[in-house]
């Protein structure tokens, strides 16, 4: 356990030190807070349309401006949060575990499990991830919770391949060694032991997964395979601002800007963990 | 070196064996009958009963995958239902009007990268470092689709200087042809140019250490010549490598980009399938760019083996 409690204190340091850091975990603070706390935060029912109110321009009423239906985005860009964060925590979370679980099965098993789970995350890696996203919620059918299950689905093998490797590092050391030798079963070792000690480098992975799985449901949601209408999300906002660009640019400029600065700040938090974590930095 | 071919080409057996069976089961996993979802509701009996022949569906598994590829091997990847053509051709079409926009976006990629990658590795700690290294990294957050509607915004707009969507033959009319590629080609290759100008940044900061660096320029080799003649040279092999890995990510990366221009590539023909429920184009295209992409990566596993000879051919 200590392997992971160690790094807590650096993670602190390093984001008290780090102004990229620091800006980044605003970034992400921010956007985390508006999810939480979009019921408080916005002025409208995203929902609720104005046809009176269609197309308006940003003003002291509607600070972002308002779409066709009347509705205001800057309530809907807050309740989009909600979407991309809840997207990016499931399916990362989802496939962090699932894959961890099946790397270092491979890992320490080895032979015929090893062969078998890696070869099927060579196939699943075989495939450009926003086209096997895409295959997969064109088969399930367009959803907020097939889009999750899809971008789960592309990032397991980086997951399976990265504790697959730290398992047959960690294996061989000596504690190992010693439960073994006490005559702890393969299962207690690997929850107890194993997966502790090569919880660090992904959970670096997991957070800059977090920001890719973020853009990844707003391509799908901008194609139309995401969460559907009338569910803000940034990606369907994206996709409805198209067909006004030139009546209403600010259609497009929030929703993207909204993506933007919280992948930014996931990509620069994540970049400070694996400059904590990395082992040539200390 | 041939060995070493075959023995990549062996390896690459079983990693197209999953993805063949990944698109075969593409349509099989389709909740309901998958003959009624690709004819439709109003299908009559006499072709349900033939599609359902031709899919071999009352035949074991195994049995229905063995027919399915040896007509894909074939090229008989079925026809499509809109319209009742076939896919592989179809499929072909768009892979050239995929293949110029993925080569006009590397290009302008690199025409970004490697000077930016240079200029912030030479003048490292300074503004024009900061300055490029936090441009790459707003590349590397900004959605592609995001960056063409801004483009389109700006270009097509406010400034109404290039078509905001659309396609014509290079062959038919060069100059309408280009106008038509600037924005989606700028949109991938703005995206792509992120990573390439952090990996030029890295390997050039890493060779400018090396003690041949600081013997040229104890000889007194002029500076600039100290940069582009020993230290870029050197720097290319991983920047090389990272092109060819993108090349392979362009095939992802057009889908969306070809969606928001209306280009008329394997990204759009993939999407519009999705949306008309056209099983076979989307069974076809996922596969065909499925095994483009696993052939990539070996051709830039091949190329990085050539070009490092610090690279053993085991």
């Amino acid at each position: 356990m200590s392997a992971v409690a160690a790094p807590g204190a650096a993670l602190a340091r390093g984001l008290v030190r780090d102004r990229r850091a620091a800006f980044g975990c605003a970034l992400v603070v921010v956007a985390c807070l508006a999810a939480i706390a979009a019921p408080l935060l916005a002025p409208y029912d995203p929902n609720a349309p104005d046809f009176v109110a269609a197309l308006s321009p940003p003003s002291s009423a509607h600070l972002f401006g308002t779409d066709d239906l009347g509705r205001d985005t800057f309530s809907r860009v807050i309740y989009g949060a909600r979407v991309s964060l809840l997207v990016g925590l499931v399916s990362v979370v989802g496939a962090l575990v699932v894959g961890t679980g099946l790397g270092v099965v491979a890992g320490y098993f080895g032979r015929f499990a090893d062969a078998l789970i890696m070869r099927v995350m060579d196939v699943v890696f075989a495939f450009p991830s926003i086209l096997l996203a895409l295959a997969i919620t064109a088969v399930l059918g367009p959803s907020l919770s097939n889009a999750i299950l899809a971008i789960a689905v592309v990032n397991l093998p980086v997951f399976a391949r990265i504790a697959r490797a730290q398992t047959l590092v960690v294996q061989r050391l000596d504690f190992v060694e010693a439960q073994r030798a006490l005559g702890f079963g393969p299962f207690a070792i690997l929850a107890k032991t194993i997966v502790p000690n090569i919880l660090a480098p992904i959970i670096v992975q997991g957070s800059l997964l977090f920001a890719a799985a973020i853009i990844t449901e707003s391509y799908l949601s901008f194609l139309g395979l995401g969460a559907q209408p009338p569910t803000p999300t940034w990606g369907n906002m994206l996709r409805n601002a198209i067909g006004f660009l030139g009546l209403a640019p600010w259609l497009a400029w929030f929703p993207g800007a909204a993506i933007f600065l919280t992948v930014l700040g996931f990509n620069l938090f994540g970049d400070a963990l694996r400059d904590i974590f990395d082992p040539r930095n200390t | 070196m041939g060995k070493f071919l075959l023995s990549r080409l062996l390896s690459l057996v079983p990693i197209l064996f999953g993805t063949s069976l990944v698109a075969f089961f593409l349509i099989r996993l389709i909740p309901g009958d998958p003959v009624i979802a690709l004819l439709g509701l109003e299908a009559n009996d006499d072709a349900i009963a033939a599609l359902r022949s031709s899919l071999a569906l009352d035949r074991s598994l195994p049995v229905q995958y063995l027919a399915w590829l040896g007509n894909v091997l074939t090229g008989d990847f079925g026809r499509s239902i809109q319209g009742g053509r076939q896919v592989f051709p179809l499929i072909l079409g768009a892979l050239g009007p995929t293949a110029l926009l993925a080569v006009a976006a590397l290009v302008i990629s690199l025409l970004i990268a490697i000077p930016a990658g240079i200029v912030a590795a030479t003048r490292r700690d300074t503004v024009a470092d900061y300055g490029a290294s936090f441009a790459a990294l707003c590349g590397l957050s900004m959605p592609s689709f995001w960056l063409g509607v801004l483009l389109i915004l700006a270009f097509s707009i406010y400034v109404p200087i290039l078509p905001a969507s659309g396609y014509v033959s290079p062959l038919v009319d060069p100059l309408r042809f280009l106008s038509f590629l600037v924005l989606p080609a700028l949109t991938l290759g703005t995206a792509l140019s992120a990573a390439t100008m952090r990996m030029t940044r890295a390997t050039m900061l890493e060779v400018l250490r090396a003690d041949f660096i600081r013997t040229a320029r104890a000889k007194g080799v002029p500076w600039r010549r100290v940069v582009w003649r020993h230290a870029f040279r050197n720097a290319q092999i991983p920047i090389v490598t990272l092109i060819g890995i993108q090349m392979g990510q362009l095939l992802g990366g057009v889908v969306i980009t070809e969606t928001v221009f209306s280009w008329p590539g394997i990204g759009k023909l993939t999407v519009d399938a999705i949306f008309a429920r056209d099983y076979p184009v989307v069974q076809g295209a996922v596969l065909v760019t499925a095994v483009l992409f696993v052939f990539i990566n070996l051709l830039t596993d091949v190329v990085y083996t050539l070009i490092d000879p610090r690279v053993g051919l085991q």
